[in-house]
């Protein structure tokens, strides 16, 4: 496993417009090789965080700093072969291939008249591999299932081959059996090469299994931050999403599950 | 891991492509032939070798062919620039449905020659072309400020509608100018209905560096633009600067759609005719996509432009009848096809 060694942090983010502020000052340092996780309610802000990290949003205050230099002062294709993003829905040309979208994921590696290097096939291979897609290859994206699409996204994103990877709800509008799907691969990646992956979950208990670390934020301010069975009580998901609960212990991976409790169906 | 090579991404094809490109090269050559050869006096093919080779040759069909070599020159040039300027237009908004005379770029750039001769008796090649591009750039903000307006933002076909709305309003502004104005109506016929008739050298020596800039411009950036179709966020996420490409991309797109319109006047439907051809072949990949609707393009025009020679005999119809002929039925069928996302 190769251990990236960036220093990823934001210094008092503050996003949004000059009228409507949605981030308030948000200070943080990504962990390394881990999976990330930013949990909150709607609105809250954690797309817009996620967004702002990874360049997609320019901050109104504050900055994103990688390895000591802002984020936004560093070249753009040099960036992108350390931060790669996934934005949640994203569209793609009618009738492009599985593989020729895989291989988009190239560009920042690529100049204009490099063409196809040998290891911009392997990374490719590798991607549709790792995503099990390599079946795929000459199918129309247009074809696919909701679950094989997202797979063959994330493809893209890995063929980028970078460090840290964003993704904005990775798992929306998917199927359970396709949510543990694409968790688990994005757990394979950061376990095989290391990948700092920082992604927006909205499911509270998939987040607390897969997570490393988790960022939890309310109305644009971080509310607590680290491991999910260190900071996920009922107290903070009280605050976080005004909803009573019960903590338990997930009994498959041990982690942090939240039980809701509301007006109905509750002996006690 | 799986190595296969016929699963690569890029080249698993290539024969494929090679050959199809290979065909659009003898189609071209065929419709230049054929723009020499055709006209209200049709040559034999020794004339047209006496015309183009024997420059002491004095057959009349011989000069009847060398005066038809800068006309297809020209239309070859002009059918290229507009392929591009489609492409690139397509690529910028995301709509497999812009075209420089769809948009009404092309109609805002020769109300302004128009305007031009007829309140400030420029007179030019030159003149009209910087008038023209003033025109196209204007239209082009105004059609997609037009078609961005309400809640829904800028969808594919409010954006055709805004340009055909707007189109609508600049051809009747055109007629107003000239219908006063009929003792040179002849002149400016020319700009209500695009055609490459009047092409002679000195056109093709002014519209040159325009055209080789803008598809300069255009190879150059293909490879960002390709990143551009997968949204702004994945382009930024993958080192492009989206706001700069697309002011330069629409920018690219407008001058060589303008250049054209100050020359040959507004020829409409190649950018949509000559990208569609090559996308349903090539795929979304713009680093084809662009060069090959250059060449299709040319050769659609040209061979429109024979056909009007033909059909009109022994006169001629402007390229610009045939080509919205052919294109109008062309954007009915794309339209109802269209789903929400394309391209």
């Amino acid at each position: 496993m190769m251990k990236s060694t960036h220093k990823l942090q934001t210094e008092l983010i503050v996003a949004g417009y000059e009228s409507k502020k949605i981030l308030h000052g948000i200070d943080v340092v990504i962990p390394n090789n881990q999976v990330n996780v930013i949990i909150g309610p709607n609105a809250c802000g954690k797309s817009t965080l996620l967004k702002t990290m990874a360049r997609l949003i320019k901050p109104i205050a504050g900055d994103v700093i990688l390895d000591g230099k802002s984020i936004h002062k560093i070249p753009p294709k040099k960036l992108a072969k350390v931060l790669g993003v996934l934005p949640q829905s994203p569209v793609a040309p009618e009738g492009i291939s599985v593989a020729d979208l895989v291989g988009r994921g190239r560009f920042p590696h690529q100049s204009l008249l490099s063409g196809w290097s040998e290891k911009d096939y392997q990374a490719v291979e590798e991607a549709m591999d790792m995503m099990g897609i390599t079946e795929l290859a000459n199918r129309h994206l247009d074809e696919l299932s909701g679950g094989q699409r997202q797979r063959v996204w994330i493809a893209m994103a890995l063929a980028q081959q970078t460090d840290i990877l964003f993704l904005d709800e990775p798992t929306t509008f998917l199927d359970i059996t396709y949510q543990v799907e694409i968790l688990d691969l994005l757990t394979d990646l950061n376990r095989k090469y290391g990948t700092t992956i920082v992604m927006v979950l909205h499911d509270i208990n998939l987040a607390a299994r897969y997570a490393d670390y988790i960022f939890a934020l309310r109305k644009g301010e971080l509310i607590a931050e680290g491991r999910p069975s260190e900071i996920i009580t009922d107290e903070l998901i009280k605050e976080i999403f005004e909803l009573n609960c019960t903590v338990i212990e997930d009994p498959v991976s041990k982690s942090p599950m939240i039980v809701p409790r509301g007006r109905y169906h509750v002996f006690t | 891991m799986n190595s296969n090579v016929a699963k690569r991404p890029v080249g698993h094809k290539r024969s494929y492509y090679a050959a199809i490109m290979i065909i659009f090269f003898l189609l071209l050559c065929v419709s230049i032939i054929a723009s020499l050869v055709f006209g209200s006096r049709s040559v034999t093919l020794d004339d047209l070798m006496a015309g183009l080779f024997l420059s002491s040759s004095d057959s009349y069909a011989a000069a009847v062919v060398s005066e038809r070599i800068p006309r297809t020159v020209f239309s070859l040039l002009c059918g290229g620039a507009l392929g591009v300027s489609g492409a690139l237009m397509q690529a910028v908004t995301r709509n497999p449905l812009a075209d420089p005379s769809i948009l009404g770029v092309n109609t805002g750039a020769s109300l302004f020659v128009v305007i031009g001769i007829a309140f400030f008796n420029i007179s030019t090649a030159g003149q009209y072309i910087w008038l023209s591009i003033v025109g196209a750039v204007l239209t082009a903000i105004i059609v997609y400020g037009i078609g961005s307006m309400g809640r829904t933002g800028n969808t594919p076909l409010k954006l055709v509608l805004a340009g055909a709305a707007t189109s609508a309003i600049l051809s009747s502004l055109i007629s107003a100018i000239m219908l006063p104005r009929s003792f040179v109506m002849d002149q400016f016929r020319f700009w209500q209905v695009g055609s490459v008739g009047a092409a002679n050298w000195d056109f093709i020596v002014i519209f040159l560096p325009f055209l080789v800039s803008g598809i300069l411009l255009a190879f150059i950036m293909a490879p960002s633009l390709n990143a551009l179709l997968l949204g702004d966020e994945i382009a930024t996420g993958q080192g492009v600067r989206t706001g700069l490409l697309t002011l330069v991309s629409a920018f690219t797109g407008v001058i060589l759609c303008g250049a054209v319109t100050a020359l040959a006047g507004p020829i409409g439907f190649i950018g949509l005719l000559a990208t569609h051809l090559m996308r349903l072949i090539f795929g979304p990949d713009l680093r084809l996509i662009i060069p090959m609707s250059a060449i299709s393009g040319a050769s659609i025009l040209t061979i429109a432009d024979v056909l009007g020679r033909l059909i009109g005999s022994p006169g001629e119809v402007e390229a610009g009848i045939i080509t919205a002929f052919i294109g109008a039925p062309v954007l009915i069928l794309l339209a109802t096809k269209l789903k929400v996302r394309s391209l």
